[in-house]
């Protein structure tokens, strides 16, 4: 059972959206029988390019999430469907026989990650089925073959190094088999001025404590003043003290719910 | 005869256009039906290159060659509902009523071939009997259209009127002139400190990525971002290449208006400045590295003239006012804190600048003052010492002096390919016709009795050309323009002023409108005749594969079945040719495409007759090993790992300017044109009429700052609904709007939320777009980008463009001129004054261009 996995690095994904139009140009107007019937020709993205606008001005990023059918172990979409339409395959993509199905429209709620579409005309649940058609003939799933950077990778199970794993929503128990890297985490970010003498002050020391846990993380600024303490959890609180050399300490604390910017942070000399 | 299951078709990029194109799609087909487009892949007997560097790895590129995603979606518009099946009349246009004001109005009916032929050859000479020759047709034909070696060309219309002149006696033409669009403010600007006629005034680059690769500490990004156009004119070597600087540990510091799409994701820290203010952070830098004695004075003595004066104007010794930081931050937005730190950034560590295609920073108003005062910075500190280079990311292959920008024989360069002539027509040295007019002047053409400018504005001019008087029409008894020829479709949505364009077409001297185009949009449904063109999926071709970093050449074949009656552009123009008996100008196109191949090192040396090309479909040549890149380097004067503009910094002397040095003071424009106050002997600051500190911005408080789009090409590919999908915003009447990128402050001043109906207007007119609240974009700018397509509607009694086609609403370089001689008849589509009001979509009265229906 599950031969192949897919593996998506978020920190790769540019957001070209080269998977999502090669999805389309695979699978609108075309069907595979027996794995998929045809996509309509708009408003179905088997795979979606979740984007997330991070930071403030000017400390920003975009990060993006090649999000599509997790494939899941313990799919809720199977145990919702009411025709046994929606079927595991030995390597493990799952696939909603769009002859069997009868278009109940009961697997798409039960969906965990929002990938499954309703296709009003031909009354079917349509989702991404992994280019069942493809892997039989040895190929590779048309979004993975179109990606210019790796950010979608699909093998045969254990192809891919398994540091650093995790999986989206694993709270749910559907057991997703969607390998995710580099899934985003907030940070807490700005930029350590003194106002006085209106320049940056590069090299300051940031110390981030997790209120939790006591756990520290110590860095410092770069040559622009900024600092970017990364990889921080959602729900927890940190403190965050600011030190440099021939100035007052800066105490803040921040209450962690999204990447969190400090904005201009102006030390006084002593 | 195309009718046949399953075949596997190499189609030309559908974008990048001008004869020349990126790898081809692998494009599946079967029963006359595009099924699939797959990447190419370079077969594993190809040799690719590789960059060595001591200590920092290897460099190469994937065999895959990724596609943009228009180019997948381009079979959606093959059949699209506007598509041109059929030679179409206006309903209501005659030779003896033309009817002008209807243009754009009134619908099409259907003719022949025959019919649609015998008309042209009418018209031409209706209008070589009355006016005397063929100066009164205004011959638009330099667009990038699709990327076939030559059936989907877009420059024939010039060809033609050159047989007909040559061959019938009947006289010029008026050659619309392609200004050179990408590189605007290096052209006007920068060409006039450093040179580089070749390369339109940015540096040659030559072997560049040996040199940055090696010992670049810090790559800015100024205004680059190959993610927005990337693949549609560099191929996936363009994605690639941002890749390579993080791999060698080099910072990207991104100075834009926007963080865009490169800098989203590549960038170590942006740097946001307000549209166009480049100059004014320019010199705040270039204050400090002065006060602080942090730039090259060795290299300043030795390699430049004229510095003194700029010294002199920094320090504020001529008008008083020192260019501190803070006096740039007022400017350019950018605390002074940041702009003295990039400065000692940037003079700490060797440090490249980088650029992409086009970005709004060269295309605003003065924006040569901009690229010229980067030139000046660079020079500051040393430019062409190993790792501070002028670096253009992606792959555009005429960048060069002797060498590509990446290892590869230059005998492959420069006898590899088959290249067309034709590109003098659009891309050229000087117009080919004594009658012309810049493009960026094309509507004052028909409107003013007449106008007076500098330059040719051909991309390849020399510099001198800059300062060259020209006219049109070119005497007072000239009957000026009387027929307009258009095959770009684009003038609309990429050049400035759109809207006067229009009524330019409608102007009651105008008697007759051509388009050539496989689509009606934008302004070919203002055409009293369309012929309708073929896309590259309808006629054999060859694809060269020149906007890449591996070149070499693909046969490509015919994959469907033409749509309705339509012929490729060059077969349109040789019907026309035969008509008018011009059979020996016009053979027929395979033996071009022959002809064109022999003469590569492919049949000359590789010895792969014609036959056996077309059997393999493709020849793609080798790269050389690094140890005879360096050979061929040594021959060339390279160390081994030199590159970009080593070359003058070892010798400091051979550039294109007069002194052969890098030039302060600029002493061509000292000799020939010394009191122009907006490009003066030394690039200044300078404000101008499109500032935010200008009585006008009282009224349009916002300027619009107007990049490439990402996923379709300039105004190519707009209607395709998957590429709909990516980049529009769906409006509460749930019309597909242009995305208008807008500050959560400006957004919250206006009461505009996510999904707003906005309309964007100025004292040039209004278009619609939908609100995208951003913190992507800086405060007192919106970004809307170029290329939207036109649809024309009534809002409030006044005639508006629910498209977005953002032009419509930008500024042409007459308006500062009046009358009077148009000085630098720039491109100045960005960084220009508008307000933003949102409206009820109700208020929408639904109405668009003339239609179809008659198919």
């Amino acid at each position: 059972m599950f031969a192949k996995e897919f593996v998506v690095n978020v920190d790769n994904c540019t957001g070209c959206n080269m998977c999502t139009i090669s999805c389309k140009d695979e699978h609108v107007d075309s069907s595979y029988e027996p794995w998929s019937a045809p996509q309509p020709e708009i408003g179905q993205f088997w795979v979606d390019i979740k984007q997330q606008e991070r930071g403030k001005q000017p400390r920003m990023r975009m990060s993006y999430m090649p999000t599509f059918c997790q494939h899941c172990a313990e799919a809720p979409c199977i145990d919702n469907c009411a025709d046994d339409a929606i079927k595991t395959r030995d390597d493990g993509i799952v696939w909603i026989d769009p002859v069997a199905c009868t278009g109940c429209g009961k697997c798409g709620p039960a969906c965990p990650y929002d990938v499954i579409f309703f296709n009003e005309e031909a009354q079917i649940a349509q989702k991404c089925n992994g280019c069942a058609h493809r892997v039989d003939e040895g190929l590779l799933p048309r979004c993975v073959e179109a990606c210019p950077h790796e950010a979608i990778l699909f093998g045969d199970k254990g192809t891919f190094e398994q540091e650093n794993n995790s999986v989206l929503k694993p709270e749910t128990g559907a057991d997703p088999r969607v390998i995710w890297r580099g899934l985003p985490k907030p940070w807490i970010a700005g930029c350590v001025v003194d106002a006085e003498r209106d320049e940056v002050l590069s090299g300051a020391t940031v110390k981030v404590t997790e209120v939790e846990s006591d756990k520290q993380l110590e860095l410092k600024t770069d040559e622009f003043g900024d600092f970017y303490a990364k990889e921080l959890e959602v729900g927890h609180t940190y403190k965050v003290e600011i030190l440099h050399d021939g100035y007052e300490p800066t105490i803040r604390k921040v209450a962690l719910e999204t990447d969190h910017d400090l904005g201009t942070v102006i030390l006084a000399g002593f | 005869m195309v009718k046949e299951s399953k075949k596997t078709v190499y189609v030309s990029h559908p974008a990048s256009g001008l004869a020349r194109s990126n790898f081809p799609l692998e494009t599946h087909v079967s029963d006359d039906k595009i099924i699939r487009s797959l990447p190419f892949h370079i077969p594993e007997d190809v040799r690719l290159y590789e960059i060595k560097t001591t200590s920092r790895g290897t460099y190469t590129r994937p065999r895959k060659e990724v596609q943009m995603p228009l180019a997948m979606a381009h079979k959606q518009r093959v059949h699209s509902k506007n598509r041109v099946r059929y030679p179409m009349l206006r309903e209501d246009w005659s030779p003896e009523q033309p009817n002008t004001s209807m243009r754009g109005i009134s619908g099409y009916k259907r003719i022949s071939w025959d019919e649609a032929t015998d008309i042209i050859a009418g018209e031409l000479k209706r209008i070589h009997e009355t006016y005397g020759s063929m100066e009164p047709v205004f011959v638009q034909a330099d667009g990038h259209g699709h990327s076939g070696y030559m059936q989907s060309l877009h420059f024939w219309g010039h060809y033609l009127f050159d047989m007909i002149k040559r061959h019938l006696g009947w006289g010029s033409w008026t050659q619309q002139v392609r200004n050179p669009d990408s590189w605007e403010g290096y052209y006007w600007g920068a060409k006039h400190v450093w040179g580089f006629n070749g390369s339109l005034g940015e540096p040659y680059q030559d072997a560049v990525w040996d040199d940055v690769l090696e010992h670049a500490e810090v790559v800015i990004f100024s205004g680059c971002d190959p993610e927005a156009t990337g693949l549609g004119m560099s191929g996936g070597i363009a994605l690639e290449m941002p890749k390579w600087l993080k791999k060698a540990g080099i910072k990207i510091i991104s100075i834009a208006p926007d963080l865009n799409y490169a800098s989203a994701v590549h960038a170590d820290t942006w740097i946001p400045i307000k549209p166009n203010t480049d100059a004014a952070l320019y010199l705040a830098v270039a204050h400090t590295w002065i006060v602080e004695g942090t730039y090259d004075k060795k290299y300043i003595e030795s390699h430049t003239i004229g510095f003194d004066a700029f010294r002199a104007h920094v320090m504020g010794e001529d008008d008083g006012i020192q260019k501190t930081p803070l006096w740039g931050e007022e400017i350019t937005g950018v605390p002074a804190h940041t702009i003295k730190a990039l400065a000692r950034e940037w003079a700490g560590k060797k440090t490249t600048l980088s650029v992409y295609f086009g970005g709004p920073k060269v295309r605003g108003t003065l924006s040569h003052l901009s690229a010229r005062m980067e030139a000046y910075v660079l020079a500051m500190q040393g430019v062409g010492s190993p790792g501070r280079q002028f670096l253009r990311i992606g792959a555009p292959s005429f960048y060069k002096k002797d060498l590509a920008q990446v290892p590869r024989y230059p005998e492959v360069d420069f006898k590899g390919l088959a290249l067309n002539p034709m590109i003098e027509y659009a891309i050229g040295h000087a117009p080919v016709s004594p009658s012309f007019v810049p493009r960026t002047l094309a509507a004052e053409a028909i409107l003013q009795k007449k106008i007076e400018w500098k330059s040719t504005t051909s991309a390849l001019a020399k510099t001198e050309d800059q300062f060259k008087t020209y006219q049109f029409p070119p005497s007072p008894d000239h009957p000026g323009i009387r027929m307009v020829w258009n095959e770009n479709g684009s003038q609309p949505g990429s050049w400035g002023n759109g809207w006067k364009w229009l009524n330019a077409l409608r102007n009651p001297r105008i008697e007759c409108v051509v388009g050539v185009h496989p689509w009606l949009e934008n302004d070919l449904g203002f055409s009293d005749l369309i012929l309708p063109a073929q896309t590259t999926y309808e006629h054999n071709d060859l694809v060269i594969v020149q906007r890449s970093d591996i070149l070499g050449m693909f046969y490509q074949d015919q994959a469907i079945e033409p749509v309705g009656d339509s012929l490729s552009d060059f077969e349109i123009h040789r019907q026309i040719g035969l008509k008018l008996g011009l059979e020996e100008a016009f053979p027929p196109a395979e033996e071009w495409l022959q002809k064109a191949y022999e003469e590569t090192i492919a049949q000359t040396k590789h010895g792969i007759g014609w036959d056996e090309f077309k059997e393999r479909k493709y020849f793609i040549y080798d790269s050389p090993t690094w140890d005879e890149w360096v050979e061929i380097k040594k021959d060339l004067g390279f160390s081994e790992r030199g590159g970009g503009m080593s070359q003058f910094w070892e010798t400091g002397t051979g550039l294109e300017t007069p002194s052969g040095k890098i030039e302060f003071v600029s002493s061509m424009i000292q000799k020939k044109d010394p009191n122009n106050k907006e490009r003066p002997p030394v690039a200044k600051w300078v404000s101008h009429s499109e500032s935010p500190d200008q009585p006008k911005s009282r009224d349009f408080p916002l300027i619009v700052m107007s990049n490439h789009a990402r996923y379709r090409f300039h105004v190519q590919g707009d209607d395709i609904p998957w590429i709909q999908e990516l980049q529009k915003v769906k409006g509460a009447d749930g019309y597909m709007y242009e995305a208008c990128w807008i500050h959560p402050v400006d957004a919250a001043t206006r009461d505009v939320k996510n999904g707003d109906i906005l309309k964007v207007y100025n004292e040039r007119g209004t278009v619609l777009v939908g609100a995208f609240v951003t913190e992507r974009i800086v405060p007192g700018a919106v970004s809307i980008d170029h290329g939207a397509k036109m649809d024309i509607i009534s809002l409030r009694n006044e005639e508006v463009d629910r498209g977005g086609c953002i032009n419509l609403i930008s500024p042409t370089p007459q308006e500062k001129y009046g009358d009077g001689e148009i000085k630098i008849p720039e491109m100045n589509v960005t960084g220009f004054l508008v307000e933003v009001e949102k409206i009820d979509p109700t208020e929408i009265n639904d109405g668009t261009l003339g239609s179809l229906a008659a198919q």
